[in-house]
């Protein structure tokens, strides 16, 4: 595997996931209890047995060079092993922000050329899934590929048009040529989605970022895929497995409740899912205490939490604390989350540190199709103030930041 | 704190702990879910600024050795902080070993020798408490003092289980008395010392004796100033079944002052050697979680109560695990039964098996004085199959397997079930 360099597109901000990414990229969100988004690719990289990688990062890159820590949670320090960060930089010329997927990629083919690699295979950071990237590099070699793009099929029709579709000539079970690809129709024209999981051969990928970077337009699906259909040899591959999406709220919500029910479609013990314990110091803290009058079902939680009230159908993060008398349902709780006495949550994301006053009620009769209410980073939700289903509320709010009583779905409280 | 050696004794059999120490010295015994005891000890080292430990083993220390890695859990890496583990090597004779505490130090007098120093403190790994030694150290230099020895108030019934302090007013020790039958002061010693290095080593080099506490502190006080730090706070001798099993369960009691993470003890969780990192805890529709303290990858389909869970344990439908300690990657599978028993690690208990039921007042025939309360020890790997009565005061050994019981599949009150 010494032959594959990965370069791993970090630095989206995505602006669907509102108050969540205001201080971090989307691949560094954390996910699952535990995890980050981003240690899905890298865990699959491990896996897989590649061991180099490019982080491409340009939004807040902070949260995700801590939790990266030069890849050594992922095993990937060593003479041959290494994850790098690539920030954008001023160049002799042009000093430039990445002007998109493909630009960012480009500014690096010094990095990529350094490391020789037969093939680079690029990935996003942003999705959940597991994947052992081995075949689909043997079926880019088997068929003598210049580009492989690795598709899903579409299984919901109603968000077909946020994905680039492929149309795959079946040559074998793991699919054939690409013979055509749209890059986020209006409606769904073939059923099967973009993973935005490309393998290269490093000359061809050299060949068309040249090309492309005369151009005003910078992006892999847009630019690059459907203008080398019927030049180059590019194929298909059609992965099958579990795909989580966390591009809006909703999507990031619903993703986090497929590891629960009685059999959770996220398999986390088959997954083997590596993260760095040494961020926020998720190692340092003790088992979760859970109280005698506790109710606690459905329920996925890690250390350093303490469980006095009623927690049902959610997904608490290390240091979270749920006082006696206080319900948390359908939600998911980040880092030393604290919901005081009698406050109700339900179908509500909050990120670290963020504190539910006493008889606070957030997204009452959400409902598990009702909108998610999400409060930002270190808000203080002041005591008995009422939030319908599907508030945002802003990091860094004070309780006196609440001056009415209730607060109807869909308004921002800033 | 850079001139100051810190010299950790790991070498405690602990035997009073059974068949938890059959495969492990009593330092590694995994203890409130995710810890081992030792991880008291190096963390209150870590966290008073020490960074040069040794770490002095001699019984069964691949997993301690194993645990401790390279030191960097505790942080005790960079160009001058480090944990050296010090095994026994031979000396003279072909078989030498550790005699006591201060023939341990003694036969690794070159360690401390080698390196500069002003100070020397002396722990063992046997015990669960926080403790600043920085505090300790700064009192024993304040004092002028020769040796320094950490010591606490014991209830006056344990005072012959210890070494005993008579101080003046100072706090300077004017007499010493280990292990008597009829104590003056209860004022007992915790092993832990402060030495001036220049006296530690001359006294290890001139004197025999091999015990501290018998032989080098009753000649120190005649010839040295000696002073006794006052620690108070929480501190267990988790030494036996009993006490060791009431330690764990401390961690659920918000009154106990058992408080790992604000005391910032640390742990190494990559001793395992897992190709991931465990996930988080499954509670599953129809679990029962109460007054416990639950660790990650712990998979919870049944009722949990009053009880400890190390990392991965598995409990299955319709099973209940009451007052119990169970250690890592242990299943407990559906409708089993589980009460006041210490559970090894990676051991099965098979569906619909009852575990520590039954007469608490028949103490273990072989050891009745490590069993006698009606708690039960399962050992590490053993199997306990489906339908099985295992009775209170019992211990199943570790290995133990289904060609071991009879056809019954019934263990008395008592009684021992060994390979």
């Amino acid at each position: 595997m010494d032959k594959v360099l990965a370069m791993i597109l970090a630095g989206g901000r995505v602006d669907e996931l509102s108050v969540l990414t205001f201080f971090r990229p989307k691949s560094a969100v954390p996910f699952g209890g535990l995890y980050r988004v981003i240690d899905f690719a890298m865990s699959n990289l491990m896996h897989s047995g590649i061991e180099r990688a490019g982080v491409l990062s340009q939004y807040r890159p902070y949260s995700l060079i801590n939790h990266l820590d030069a890849g050594a949670p992922w095993d990937m320090v060593g003479r041959k092993r290494g994850v790098f960060i690539l920030p954008p930089f001023k160049g002799l010329q042009a000093s430039d922000w990445y002007k998109g997927t493909a630009d960012a990629v480009y500014q690096n083919l010094d990095f990529i050329d350094r490391f020789d690699p037969e093939l680079v295979l690029i990935l996003s950071g942003d999705h959940i899934y597991r994947m052992d990237y081995r075949p689909l590099l043997d079926f880019h070699r088997r068929h003598r590929a210049d580009l492989t793009v690795a598709f899903t099929e579409i299984r919901d029709f109603t968000g077909a048009h946020r994905f680039g579709q492929g149309e795959i000539e079946d040559l074998e079970t793991h699919g054939g040529p690409l013979v055509s690809y749209i890059e986020k129709p209006q409606e769904l024209i073939y059923p099967w989605a973009s993973l935005t999981i490309y393998v290269f051969r490093r000359p061809v990928l050299e060949e068309v970022l040249e090309a492309n970077a005369q151009e005003n337009s910078h992006e892999f699906g847009r630019d690059i895929i459907p203008k080398m259909l019927g030049i180059y040899r590019v194929f298909g591959y059609k992965h099958r497995g579990y795909w989580g999406y966390s591009r809006t709220i909703e999507e990031f919500w619903q993703t986090n409740m497929d590891l629960l029910g009685p059999i959770p479609k996220i398999d986390l013990c088959a997954w083997q899912v590596r993260t760095n314990l040494a961020h926020r110091a998720v190692r340092d803290r003790q088992p979760t205490v859970i109280g005698a009058r506790a109710r606690i079902e459905n329920t996925l939680f890690y250390n350093g939490s303490e469980i006095l009230g009623e927690v049902k159908d959610s997904i608490l993060f290390p240091g979270v604390k749920v006082a006696e008398g206080a319900i948390v349902r359908n939600s998911v709780l980040f880092y030393d989350t604290v919901v005081e006495k009698g406050a109700y949550l339900e179908k509500t994301i909050t990120d670290a540190g963020v504190i539910i006053e006493a008889g606070a009620c957030l997204g009452q009769g959400a409902g598990p199709d009702g909108p998610v209410t999400v409060v930002g980073r270190q808000s203080r939700v002041a005591s008995g103030v009422r939030i319908e289903p599907g508030v945002t509320i802003y990091p860094h709010l004070s309780p006196e930041a609440f001056s009415r009583k209730s607060y109807g779905s869909g308004e921002v409280i800033q | 704190m850079r001139d100051v050696i810190a010299v950790l004794l790991a070498g405690g059999v602990g035997s009073r702990l059974n068949i938890l120490v059959r495969h492990r010295a009593k330092p590694a015994v995994p203890f409130g879910g995710i810890y081992r005891i030792i991880d008291f000890t190096l963390s209150n080292v870590a966290n008073s600024g020490l960074a040069q430990v040794a770490v002095l083993t001699q019984y069964k220390p691949l997993s301690l050795m194993d645990h401790i890695g390279d030191g960097s859990a505790w942080d005790f890496i960079g160009r001058s902080r480090s944990v050296k583990i010090l095994p026994p090597k031979t000396g003279e004779k072909d078989w030498d070993w550790y005699r006591g505490t201060a023939d341990a130090v003694r036969q690794n007098l070159e360690f401390i020798t080698a390196r500069y120093s002003k100070n020397v403190l002396i722990l063992s790994g046997d015990h669960v408490y926080y403790m600043n030694y920085a505090d300790m150290i700064r009192f024993h230099r304040d004092k002028k003092a020769q040796v320094t020895i950490a010591m606490m108030k014991v209830p006056w019934e344990l005072t012959d289980q210890f070494g005993i302090g008579i101080v003046d007013e100072g706090g300077r020790i004017v007499d010493w008395e280990e292990k008597p039958a009829k104590a003056r002061s209860n004022l007992a010693s915790m092993g832990i010392y402060v030495f001036d290095t220049d006296y530690l080593v001359r006294t290890l080099k001139e004197v025999g004796g091999d015990d501290f506490g018998m032989h080098i502190i009753p000649r120190a006080l005649n010839e040295a100033r000696v002073y006794a730090f006052p620690f108070t706070g929480y501190w267990r001798d988790v030494g036996t079944v009993q006490a060791y099993w009431e330690a764990n369960l401390d961690l659920l009691r918000p009154s106990s002052d058992l408080t790992p993470e604000a005391w910032q003890i640390y742990t190494n969780l990559e001793a395992e050697g897992l190709t991931y990192d465990r996930p988080p805890v499954q509670i599953f529709p129809g679990a029962q979680v109460i007054k416990s303290a639950i660790s990650p990858a712990c998979i919870i389909h049944g009722r949990v109560e009053n009880s400890i869970l190390s990392p991965g344990v598995f409990v299955g439908k319709g099973a209940v695990v009451r007052d119990s300690v169970v250690m890592h990657d242990t299943r407990i599978e559906s409708e089993a039964i589980v009460e006041r028993t210490i559970i090894d690690k990676e051991v099965v208990i098979g569906a619909g098996a009852v575990v520590g039921q039954g007469d608490r007042t028949k103490a273990n025939r072989d050891w009745p004085k490590h069993l006698y309360s009606g708690l039960t020890l399962v050992g590490k790997w053993a199997i306990v199959p489906p339908g099985a009565r295992i009775g209170t005061n019992c211990i199943v050994y570790p290995r133990v397997d289904l060609s071991h019981y009879g056809q019954q599949k019934i263990l008395p009150d008592g009684e021992t079930l060994k390979v």
